[in-house]
């Protein structure tokens, strides 16, 4: 029994991580209405830097952050405003223009392969870094503690969103345009600029999710793949465009992942989130803890 | 002359070319990659029939390649099964298949769409890969399947030499592009692309909407299933990541995109540019840049949806058309896409 307690816990925790990786899916979707394919290699693009930057500096592999969360902010804000954007001009009408998903998987394949040509296609994994197989003991209990530190991060970076989006000035524009972007553009909001904030955000939690995955995870260049569609996944169980849905469906996958192999072939997980994820999409597409939205 | 004429003369030269050039390549590799290219133009052309027409997005098109190869092989093998009935057997039940996975997506718009056929093609590879044995039949997991080429001939579709699979390969190619052609000016074809444009206008027109794009997703599935069935037997080994890996999926879609969707040639022009790329620089690259070959997918790409986006075969289309001005001017102009 106790033993499935330690998994369920570890299942929640790297779960929040999944969450984590999504968020940033979520906002992205939330503003620009749509799925940005590229997200999975924007966080591998994220663990390569923060692996680069703790492995060149020898610093804590969390102080990476200061450096990984901003420059990914400026990369996303230039993808979107440089390749995202001309799509978005050319098709003003369309509500969910389906070319994005498009170009955003032309992103997906050129930094993956880029990444495979520079580095190489070898796993990096920090080496004796102060948190690397660090584990916390409650009772006979094992907890990770770089997952621990991932699930406070994922709960600060979502509530931080959550706010940014209620409480400030540019999070209310940025809402706005996510309901109306004609309507906010009449009312002086510079529709271009918010979505390359958006995108700019969507992928600096891209960043923040990096740099509490290195610590315990591998980089490898097609790392990101195995995200992206974990992080389909996820915000579709949660609701496409929701924050707090999001985290939950993280942790649902996490629960299924850590906490199924008790039961089966770990292999095979997979393939009940796979069924999981088809079923919630055919039954419920606005997601289990849905914000309603015009699929 | 008139405009007909010289369109005749364009297809019977091209016809006359892909007919003859075993005849001139001897090549054992260069025919391989022949093959493949047809392949491919072949699954585009397929693909095109949904991504196309009915203006989705699929992007799952590897599992209808697998479950193709797949039932054939394991008929053939098992059983002893020629492939060419395994081939139907496979297209059926992919076309099944194909309708299932639409009845409940083609209802939602664009992303929903991509993202179901892109998790059910994974989640087909996942269950294959830990499948050793399904009832009765040996899946052998991510080992894969292999065929012995033992009986040759045309009845077993193994052959030792790569000519037949050539003509097999164009032959089925020139039958889907008619295929399409002839949708493409059905009701069927105006109904999908009605449908892809404006789904509640052609709904209030009374457009079975979803109906057309289910039907145009069964044919697709079944012809995609066809060419797995076709894969199967060219290269005689099988496994899940090589006809139900998501590269193959987003391939297929790539290749058409670029090439042009919704539009006939489109498909085939996409192949015809950007194999060679890909076989070119496997076969030159592969060993100390893996991947260019993707990058340069990935570029041109990016590049035809900002500049092009409705693919290259509209730059060629007009081409073609001003060759044809400058050799038979002053006549009206034909109709025709």
């Amino acid at each position: 029994m106790l033993f499935l307690i330690e998994d369920a816990i570890n299942g929640i925790l790297m779960g929040s991580i999944y969450g984590l990786t999504a968020l940033g899916l979520t906002v992205i979707f939330g503003v620009l209405k749509v799925i940005n394919f590229a997200h999975g290699s924007l966080l591998m693009v994220s663990m390569y830097a923060a692996y680069w930057t703790v492995a060149l500096t020898g610093w804590h592999p969390y102080l990476a952050l200061v450096i990984v969360a901003p420059a990914m902010f400026v990369f996303g804000y230039y993808l979107q405003d440089i390749v995202i954007k001309p799509i978005f001009k050319a098709e003003q009408d369309v509500r969910e223009p389906i070319t994005v998903i498009i170009v955003t998987t032309g992103v997906w394949y050129i930094l993956d392969n880029l990444t495979l040509l520079l580095f190489g296609p070898q796993y990096r994994t920090l080496q004796d870094n102060p948190l690397r197989g660090r584990m916390l003991e409650i009772g006979q209990m094992l907890i990770s503690v770089p997952k621990l530190w991932g699930f406070a991060a994922a709960v600060l970076t979502a509530s931080g969103l959550y706010l940014f989006f209620q409480k400030t000035r540019l999070g209310r524009a940025v809402r706005a345009t996510s309901l109306d972007r004609q309507a906010a553009s009449l009312m002086g909001i510079n529709q271009y600029k918010v979505y390359n904030i958006a995108f700019g955000i969507g992928t600096a939690t891209a960043g923040i999710a990096a740099v509490t995955l290195v610590p315990f995870y591998n980089v490898f260049p097609t790392v990101g793949v195995l995200f992206d569609i974990k992080g389909f996944i996820i915000v579709v169980l949660g609701g496409l465009g929701s924050i707090g849905g999001a985290l939950l469906g993280g942790i649902i996958i996490g629960l299924i992942e850590s906490v199924g192999p008790q039961f089966m072939t770990a292999t095979w997980t997979e393939a009940i989130v796979y069924g999981l994820f088809l079923l919630v999409l055919f039954v419920k597409p606005s997601g289990l803890f849905g914000v309603r939205y015009d699929w | 002359m008139t405009r007909r004429h010289y369109n005749k003369m364009a297809a019977a030269i091209v016809l006359i070319l892909a007919f003859g050039l075993p005849l001139v390549v001897r090549s054992a590799t260069y025919l391989h990659i022949l093959v493949l290219l047809y392949f491919y133009a072949y699954l585009t052309t397929s693909w095109n029939l949904v991504g196309g027409f009915a203006g989705v997005l699929p992007l799952g098109h590897a599992a209808f390649v697998g479950i193709g190869a797949y039932t054939s092989t394991i008929l053939y093998l098992q059983y002893g099964i020629s492939p060419w009935i395994g081939m139907l057997v496979g297209g059926v039940l992919a076309s099944f298949v194909g309708v299932l996975i639409g009845l409940p997506t083609f209802k939602m718009r664009g992303a929903y769409f991509a993202l179901a056929t892109l998790a059910f093609a994974e989640g087909i590879r996942v269950m294959v890969e830990n499948i050793d044995r399904l009832g009765p039949f040996v899946l052998n997991g991510p080992r894969g399947l292999q065929i012995p080429p033992l009986k040759l001939g045309l009845g077993n579709l193994v052959f030792a030499s790569k000519e037949p699979y050539y003509y097999i390969i164009l032959l089925m190619l020139l039958a889907v592009l008619a295929l399409t052609w002839v949708i493409a000016r059905s009701k069927l074809g105006y109904y999908l692309n009605a449908g892809g444009e404006e789904p509640d206008a052609a709904m209030a027109l009374g457009v079975n909407v979803a109906r057309s794009k289910l039907t145009a997703m069964a044919m697709s599935s079944f012809l995609t299933a066809l060419a797995g069935a076709f894969y199967a037997q060219f290269t005689l080994y099988i496994h899940p990541k090589s006809v139900i890996s998501l590269d193959l999926s987003f391939e297929i879609a790539f290749i058409a995109l670029i090439g042009g969707r919704g539009s006939i040639a489109g498909p085939v022009l996409g192949a015809l540019l950007l194999r060679p790329v890909s076989d070119f620089s496997r076969i030159y690259f592969g060993d100390t840049l893996p991947g260019l070959h993707l990058v340069i997918f990935g570029v041109v790409l990016i590049l035809v949806m900002i500049f092009q986006p409705r693919g290259l075969q509209e730059p060629l289309t007009r081409a073609y058309n001003r060759l044809l001005d400058r050799l038979a001017p002053g006549q009206t102009k034909e109709l025709g896409t």
